[in-house]
């Protein structure tokens, strides 16, 4: 019986709380807090104390789905995202670019964040970038 | 007392040591391993305390043949005493390494004490608890007084039920906090003071105050002084204090005499 407890951040809010996972043969059994970690000093909401409920549930996505003839069906990746571009663009030429929106989040790095602006301002041409927090 | 740790491993007489380990400058609970006993030069023994008592009992339910060691403070102690009485963990599968500290008015007597608590804020004093007061202080509040001082801590409360899941000696896998005809999930904020002064009822002859509770709460609520005062009403009523060994917990029978051998939870439990 292999147990071993690995420190990570919890996945949730922007806020980043130091969360303890027990990890027991391979498998996530149990969320504490990092008591010594600076943002939340050994104390969690409900969510950061279930993190390991979500991980292992059985409704999590394995592969990307395509919505059509009224049903979801599995695809992959490259096919997923050729899908999404030809969609956007199909949309952006028929409403125009300001049809579009994207949303950044605090739960993103900057870096995806800043990636996010660029693909809104220079790929679809929009100035309609917001944040999460604004909803 | 590493090279103890290294021979009980050694020889079999445990499969796993339960003790902490310094990663990325935290302190981590760790578990020792035979194929790894090298790592045990690396334990340390410091003031960040995690439930380990509650981990042993969580891998001996899954494995009930495993013989686990542990680093049991006082607190770990008790925890496991009161573990034992309730069937969670077997009695001949842990064996401890004991260290001296404690704070808690359950100690006699204090070797040294990692665990001073924070300095409590005046407006604290001033309108709720301050727990690192005694209980006879906040008996002696008036009434009213005391109940409104209990109840702007009570609402506060954030519901994330980490003074359940941080408590060593929580193990229901009913709870009643959860259950949906009784406290039931995803309602906020929390009914105060019916939802702490459940915990509380359910901490009775069980709590061993060992702080996790008041630890984890990301409201400061003084939970320690709740369940002092319920395990004092406990020890007069029944002189049954929790942890220290001494059988079954009286509020676990139905009848006037406690049985030979502690029921299962869900037989004759009193909720």
């Amino acid at each position: 019986m292999e147990c071993r407890f690995v420190p990570s951040v919890c996945s949730y809010c922007g806020v980043g709380c130091g969360v303890l996972f027990q990890v027991v043969d391979g498998k996530l059994t149990g969320t504490l807090p990092l008591k010594t970690h600076p943002v939340n000093e050994g104390r969690l909401c409900v969510k950061g104390w279930n993190l390991h409920d979500f991980s292992n549930s059985y409704l999590r996505l394995k592969t990307p789905l395509i919505r059509a003839f009224g049903r979801f069906i599995k695809t992959d990746w490259e096919e997923a995202i050729k899908i999404a571009s030809d969609r956007l663009k199909e949309i952006v030429e028929r409403h125009g670019p300001d049809s579009v929106g994207v949303l950044v989040s605090a739960k993103m790095t900057n870096e995806e964040n800043y990636l996010a602006q660029k693909f809104a301002r220079a790929a679809v041409g929009t100035n309609n970038v917001d944040h999460c927090a604004r909803l | 007392m590493k090279r103890r740790i290294k021979e009980w491993l050694a020889s079999g007489r445990i499969d796993i040591f339960l003790g902490a380990k310094m990663v990325d400058g935290h302190p981590l609970p760790h578990a020792f391993t035979r194929d790894r006993i090298e790592e045990i030069e690396e334990m340390v023994v410091g003031s960040v305390r995690y439930p380990l008592e509650k981990f042993a009992a969580q891998l001996t339910a899954a494995n009930p043949e495993i013989r686990i060691g542990i680093l049991a403070r006082d607190c770990t102690r008790r925890a496991l005493n009161v573990l034992k009485m309730w069937n969670q963990i077997p009695e001949d599968r842990i064996e401890t390494i004991d260290v001296d500290c404690c704070p808690s008015p359950l100690k006699a007597h204090a070797a040294c004490s990692y665990l001073d608590p924070p300095e409590t804020g005046l407006f604290k004093k001033h309108f709720g608890i301050d727990g690192s007061a005694s209980l006879e202080t906040v008996e002696q509040y008036e009434p009213r007084d005391r109940l409104s001082r209990w109840m702007y801590e009570f609402q506060k409360c954030i519901k994330c039920y980490g003074c359940r899941d941080a408590c060593p000696v929580c193990f229901c896998s009913d709870c009643t906090l959860e259950h949906k005809d009784l406290i039931g999930t995803g309602r906020l904020p929390p009914e105060a003071p019916i939802f702490h002064l459940v915990r509380a009822v359910h901490m009775a002859g069980r709590c061993v105050d060992c702080g996790l509770c008041e630890e984890a709460c990301p409201a400061d609520i003084p939970l320690r002084m709740l369940y002092r005062k319920v395990n004092a009403l406990v020890d007069d009523l029944f002189d049954y204090r929790a942890g220290e060994g001494a059988g079954p917990p009286p509020l676990s029978v139905i009848g006037d005499r406690p049985t030979a051998s502690p029921k299962p939870m869900g037989h004759g439990a009193v909720h």
